[in-house]
């Protein structure tokens, strides 16, 4: 390898990489050194030998569902928006005088902070909230509606926060795709439906899996909602909220950092579970053209 | 979407585009043409004059800002693409980055509903005539242009439309493949036995390929004509322009007999024949420099000039003559002419083409 042909048409040091220091000592200070910190924490428990920490994690009754709940909560959310925001960047993809209006409603969300939906939401899905008394008033539903303080709450305050990115996402991808492959696609006789299976889906499909795992890490890692909206103590009690409590009720850092990296692990096993499957699809350039 | 038809009907096909300052203009200008079955049509202008407009109009990929497409009785304007079935190569290929060229080509057949066993067999005989046997299971990131070009030429074919429109399909081949790859289009559509319309900016393929050419400039049509029509008796100055007709001057038009013109101007006197009417007191001529022959007597319809340029081509050599009054002609002649000669050149009158000046 060392001594491979181009290494004598290649200069021995390309200076362009240094432009890549600041963002090397960036990730290290910022990342690496208390991810590697958290690490060493987590197997110097309080008490006990080395693994305790996660034998604890995983034997207590109140701290290993946690990773179901947050699965629970995250994957469908995630689902939700990816597959939502699939037909309507879809639907935009060409321009049109409306597409501008719409993109920057589906976006504003993301102008606002997670605490400000939550309060948006108790105020308009809360048992006293508008929505309740609009359903109440036309008499559609006379019921309680029960869709703050639980499990629907923080799936709903999810999907408002998560949407935007996953819509933006998926649009940029969809219009890097040349549309004349589509018309080609059509004189060789494929309706919308097929133009969309069979040019755009397959192309997408890379874009897509990324799409799904930064969606998916956002909603995992979720706390603000899942404390103000949902049911902390019980049905939402999401592993964060675990983590949290460990470091800031009980001081136990080195516990806390155990929950940290259990919570990255799973969130690393579905990440590359989506990004292996990304294998399978053609992966390149999206344009039919020369060069 | 019929394969049996006699004849595909254009009545003044019009198309508007948003042009600079929001102010529309015709990219297409009412374009009326018929085109029966088995007819090779060549679409001819300069770049940027509506060619592919017109034939993304046609596949319906553009919708129509006025007029009318007919298939026989049936009306196709208002079908979307895929219900027109026409077969299309595109400028720029539009192949599919993701299938193999096989699938590629098999697309419309896929989309007909095929069966992979009827599939296969259309889709080798096709690579076959294209000369890409052996690429089948390739990308086609993963071939050249001209490769590339091909794949879109089988796809477009393969379908077996009634119509094949192709948008300079060979543009991007070498000077031997180009020609090999000509012969080979004219000899699929005479097996097609349907039409094709076939765009290009290169007047050389249009004459060797079509039946007919359309010569259009700014949108609108020209001149509708068989090849040794467009190349002998180009309807106006503009077709003779594009047609090669390099020399076009400025003449004074001293007397008419008939249909012959006599002009003079800048020590130039030629007599020549009108190709429109001539009403005016100034008209244009316009010939090629091929018409010319170096080294005539001294007589009618003749020019002396200096030889300021030599542009050496093989067989022959590309002259530029300068008259004594500053005049450039663009002359043909023997390669042992050197820069600095001076020579006489003559035109047959007949090959003097007269038109109103633009
Ligand atoms: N989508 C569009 N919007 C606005 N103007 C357009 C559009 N498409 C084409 N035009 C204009 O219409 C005219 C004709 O374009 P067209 O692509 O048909 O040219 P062409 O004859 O195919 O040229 P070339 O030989 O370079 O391919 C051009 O002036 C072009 O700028
Ligand atoms: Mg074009």
């Amino acid at each position: 390898m060392a001594a491979s042909a181009d290494t004598y048409a290649r200069p021995a040091f390309d200076r362009t990489l240094l432009l890549v220091v600041p963002a090397a000592v960036f990730m290290l200070l910022l990342f690496v050194y208390p991810f590697l910190y958290g690490l060493q924490l987590s197997f110097r428990p309080k008490e006990g030998g080395l693994l305790w920490n996660y034998i604890h994690f995983f034997t207590t009754d109140n701290l290993w569902p946690t990773i179901g709940i947050t699965l629970k909560l995250a994957l469908p959310a995630t689902l939700i928006n990816v597959g939502l925001a699939l037909p309507i960047a879809y639907k935009m993809r060409v321009k049109t005088r409306y597409q501008r209006v719409v993109t920057t409603l589906l976006v504003v969300p993301i102008t606002l902070g997670t605490v400000l939906i939550a309060e948006g939401m108790l105020l308009y899905f809360g048992p006293k909230g508008w929505l309740s008394h609009f359903l109440q008033l036309i008499h559609l539903y006379d019921g309680p509606i029960r869709l703050t303080h639980n499990y629907w709450g923080v799936l709903i305050s999810l999907v408002i926060s998560g949407f935007p990115f996953a819509f933006l996402l998926i649009l940029s991808y969809i219009t890097g795709i040349d549309p004349v492959l589509a018309r080609a696609a059509a004189t060789l006789g494929a309706g919308p439906g097929a133009q969309f299976r069979h040019i755009y889906l397959p192309l997408l499909a890379p874009g897509l899996a990324m799409c799904f795992c930064l969606a998916f890490v956002q909603a995992f890692s979720v706390f603000p909602s899942a404390v103000l909206l949902g049911a902390p103590a019980g049905p939402t009690r999401v592993i964060s909220i675990a983590a949290y409590e460990a470091a800031f009720e009980q001081y136990d850092y080195s516990l806390a950092s155990a929950i940290a990296m259990v919570m990255g692990f799973v969130q690393l096993v579905i990440v590359a579970a989506v990004l292996g499957m990304r294998r399978v699809f053609y992966r390149g350039p999206v344009s039919g053209g020369k060069g | 979407m019929k394969h049996d038809f006699s004849e595909l009907k254009l009545d003044r096909v019009t198309r508007r585009f948003a042009g600079a300052g929001g102010k529309a203009f015709n990219a297409l200008d009412e374009l009326s043409l018929t085109v029966k079955r088995g007819e090779f049509i060549a679409l001819l202008g300069p770049s940027g004059c509506g060619k592919s407009t017109a034939l993304n109009c046609i596949a319906g990929l553009l919708g129509l800002s006025g007029g009318s497409i007919w298939l026989d009785d049936e009306r196709l304007d208002t079908l979307p693409p895929e219900q027109r079935g026409f077969g299309m190569v595109f400028q720029n290929y539009a192949l599919f980055p993701h299938m193999s060229v096989e699938r590629n080509v098999g697309f419309g057949l896929r989309m007909r509903g095929a069966s992979t066993a009827a599939i296969a067999p259309k889709v080798e005989r096709a690579l076959a005539m294209v000369q890409l046997a052996g690429q089948a299971h390739k990308l086609p990131g993963q071939l050249s242009g001209g490769q590339q070009q091909r794949v879109a030429i089988a796809r477009a074919i393969v379908i077996e439309p009634p119509l094949v429109l192709m948008d300079e399909p060979l543009s991007n081949l070498d000077a031997k493949l180009r020609i090999e790859t000509r012969a080979e289009i004219r000899r699929i559509h005479r097996e097609l036995d349907r039409a094709t319309i076939y765009v290009t900016h290169d007047q050389d393929e249009a004459l060797s390929l079509a039946d007919r050419i359309v010569v259009m400039k700014d949108g609108a049509v020209q001149q509708i004509a068989a090849p040794p029509e467009v190349y002998g008796q180009p309807a106006n100055l503009a077709v003779a322009r594009f047609m090669g007709y390099r020399n076009v001057l400025d003449l004074e038009v001293s007397g008419r007999d008939g249909g012959e013109v006599s002009l003079s101007g800048g020590g130039i006197a030629l007599r020549g024949v009108a190709m429109q009417p001539i009403e005016g007191r100034r008209a244009a001529v316009a010939i090629r420099p091929e018409e010319f022959t170096v080294g005539a007597p001294e007589g009618a319809n003749t020019i002396a000039g200096r030889v300021d340029n030599v542009e050496y081509s093989g067989r022959d050599a590309l002259l530029d003559l300068v008259t004594a009054s500053g005049t450039v002609l663009h002359v043909r002649g023997p390669v042992s002419i050197r820069r600095g000669d001076e020579v006489r050149v003559h035109v047959p009158p007949e090959r003097v083409l007269v038109y109103r000046p633009d």
